[in-house]
């Protein structure tokens, strides 16, 4: 399934290679950690109580840092509304690189019955629907974490303390599918000054406090090696100072030939919006030192179709068989006052 | 919990309640920090080591002492490639491959191989019950690949098909991306993730360490489990599971007890080789011989010392 440059000989994929492969996106997972269950229970106690209503909330990611595991679209307690009865006064909250913040609508049901009736494939289509509107409004250059909007569905049982949950990551689905003509790694991919230039950029770039809605961004690159980094919006300027224009994102993939999920709306968008077939692609990822990682990122050159048709979107996360499935978590030695007290006896 | 950690957790909290803050540095004579000497040290490990990073926790479990958005630090999704204790058992077992398929691993959250072998089909909420069957398939630990065979392991479409989950390439045989997928050959061990962070404990006046873990699909580890992961000199006698001062939950936690007067030797030594350890590089120091706890879990602390004799 690796996907390798054809020879190597024409550095940046101008020439047609021989046979554009079809590649693969690694689907995206989900994680929440303990204290976001603790903070729905209060949620649905103190604040939701008996409606179904969806709401509104973040989950947080960064780009891969290692080699060994992906990185993870994760809920936590600041996930859900703040709890209005802590009355400090609003603390400014300082910009964390580790993490960036993507918004997400979780539908908690009351009982087992209409969790298992949740017409899971009508949310789907409504959140890709949103991520429609975001790009052809022009709203997703502006904030390009609407891309990657997710959705939760739960169900908690406060009696047993037990919640049972599945995630979904909206992707449009666009046929014939995107094909690569090449996937380098950037050292492979960049020259020795370009790399430098790039590595620049996006250090700047990644330290921007506005960074948390600047998942995306495009690195233009002058004839004699100058880069900068310059936000989805600006393409189209971009394209008319005659440097090379290359799509960047933070990826959360961490195998070498296969971009992360995110990359899927952001080829929607290069599509619809800016009408490409030929884009050439970053996926950023950083090693431990949070400086791009030039021989873990892979560089794509993609083919994009025409006139794309699109079908369905696909998204519901699988289980690590591939099957379908909600996850369960058991809480109850943890969170139940009742087990709390017998433990403590 | 037994009942003396009990006793002493109740006698600690209630001092810290009634005492102030440590605000004269001890640093060099005893090895301890003053909350104003865990926040510098706390900066200075995230601006050399980004992966680490300062969090608010609970509003409602919020130090006074400490600044309110520099509760505590934290490094997430930290792989750990194999468990410490079979390291120990390997060595033990001259070589004998040790396998980690025990029950002890799939309790509390319901898995994802338990999925597979019994939910694929349709649907639904698991059962606890299901849970304890003993057909689920043995689970040892590797790092994630892509894998060549993807008739098994990618996707199965007849199982998928009517949620639209898969992209198909109108062949239905090429679905457009890949999970992550568990491998079933065994001998390699399997990534588990940590969520470390570090905390100041005002009664020992050092910091402390807490681990959160997580199973290779990033599910919630019972704590326990995340014994396997510690060196098992150090199991259940340096490291207990007890509430995190600012996050919800139980989480393993290495006791702070002895933490100033092992800071104090290793600093000690660095004064005699001729160094003049500061304040700021408390929490790389201190990460370093923690490494010694958790020796399989990756986590940074990458700036260099020389510790002299350990």
């Amino acid at each position: 399934m690796g996907i390798t440059s054809p020879a190597g000989e024409d550095r940046h994929g101008g020439g047609e290679p021989a046979e554009p492969m079809p590649f693969k996106f690694v689907a995206w997972g989900g994680s929440a950690d303990v204290s976001f269950w603790h903070r729905l229970a209060d949620f649905k106690l103190d604040t939701q109580k008996l409606t179904e209503e969806p709401v509104n909330i973040s989950g947080f990611f960064a780009p891969c840092n290692q080699p060994h595991a992906p990185s993870y679209l994760q809920l936590m307690m600041e996930s859900l509304p703040p709890d209005p009865g802590v009355n400090d006064g609003p603390i400014e909250v300082p910009y964390n690189r580790n993490r960036l913040p993507v918004p997400g609508t979780l539908h908690n049901t009351n009982t087992v019955e209409t969790y298992n009736a949740l017409d899971k494939p009508a949310l789907l289509r409504s959140a890709a629907d949103k991520i429609w509107d975001d790009i052809k409004s022009g709203r997703a250059e502006e904030d390009c974490s609407l891309l990657s909007r997710f959705l939760v569905v739960s169900y908690a049982d406060l009696k047993k303390w037990t919640f049972t949950y599945r995630f979904a990551f909206p992707g449009l689905r666009m046929s014939p599918q995107a094909t690569a003509a090449s996937c380098q790694p950037a050292c492979d991919f960049f020259t020795k000054d370009e790399a430098a230039g790039v590595l620049a950029a996006c250090t700047e770039w990644r330290a921007l406090p506005s960074g948390a809605s600047l998942t995306s961004f495009l690195l233009n690159i002058t004839p004699d090696a100058k880069v900068k980094a310059q936000s989805l919006k600006e393409w189209h300027d971009a394209q008319h100072e005659g440097g090379k224009v290359i799509l960047a994102f933070y990826d959360p993939s961490n195998l070498p030939a296969n971009p992360g999920w995110p990359l899927r709306n952001l080829l929607a968008l290069a599509s619809v919006r800016w009408g490409v077939t030929r884009l050439q692609v970053l996926c950023y990822r950083e090693n431990r030192s949070g400086l791009l990682d030039l021989e873990h990122s892979p560089v794509l050159d993609i083919i994009l179709p025409e006139t794309p048709e699109w079908k369905e979107p696909v998204g519901w996360e699988l289980t690590a068989r591939g099957g379908k499935g909600s996850k369960f978590v058991d809480l109850g030695q943890s969170m139940d006052p009742v087990k709390l007290a017998e433990s403590a006896a | 919990m037994v009942l003396s950690q009990r006793l002493h957790e109740a006698f600690k909290g209630a001092v810290e309640r009634m005492t102030s803050p440590r605000t004269v540095s001890a640093f060099k004579e005893k090895g301890v920090l003053t909350p104003d000497e865990f926040v510098q040290a706390g900066d200075n490990l995230v601006s050399k080591c980004p992966t680490w990073s300062w969090e608010m926790g609970d509003p409602n479990k919020r130090k006074s002492y400490l600044p309110a958005e520099k509760q505590f630090l934290i490094t997430r999704n930290v792989p750990c490639l194999r468990r410490a204790c079979s390291i120990e058992e390997d060595y033990k077992a001259a070589g004998g491959e040790v396998l980690l398929d025990n029950d002890g691993d799939e309790g509390w959250l319901a898995t994802h191989g338990f999925d597979r072998e019994s939910k694929d089909e349709d649907e639904v909420v698991p059962s606890m019950d299901a849970q304890e069957s003993s057909a689920r398939p043995s689970r040892n630990f590797r790092p994630l690949v892509p894998q060549d065979d993807e008739d098994d392991d990618v996707l199965d479409m007849d199982d998928v098909g009517d949620d639209n989950l898969v992209e198909a390439n109108d062949s239905l045989s090429q679905p457009d991306y890949l999970l992550a997928v568990e491998p079933e050959d065994d001998h390699i061990l399997k990534t588990r993730t940590y969520d470390i962070s570090i905390t100041y404990d005002k009664y020992y006046q050092t910091p402390r360490l807490w681990l959160t873990g997580y199973g290779e699909t990033r599910h919630l580890l019972q704590p326990e489990l995340v014994l396997e992961d510690v060196s098992q000199d150090h199991a259940h006698k340096t490291v207990t599971i007890e509430d995190h001062p600012h996050m919800a939950g139980k989480h393993a936690s290495i006791h702070p007890c002895r933490h100033g007067a092992v800071m104090k030797k290793i600093i000690d030594v660095l004064v005699s080789k001729g160094g003049n350890p500061e304040v700021d590089k408390y929490l790389f120091i201190f990460l370093k011989f923690v490494a010694s706890v958790i020796p399989t879990i990756e986590y940074d602390y990458t700036m260099d010392f020389e510790l002299g004799g350990q």
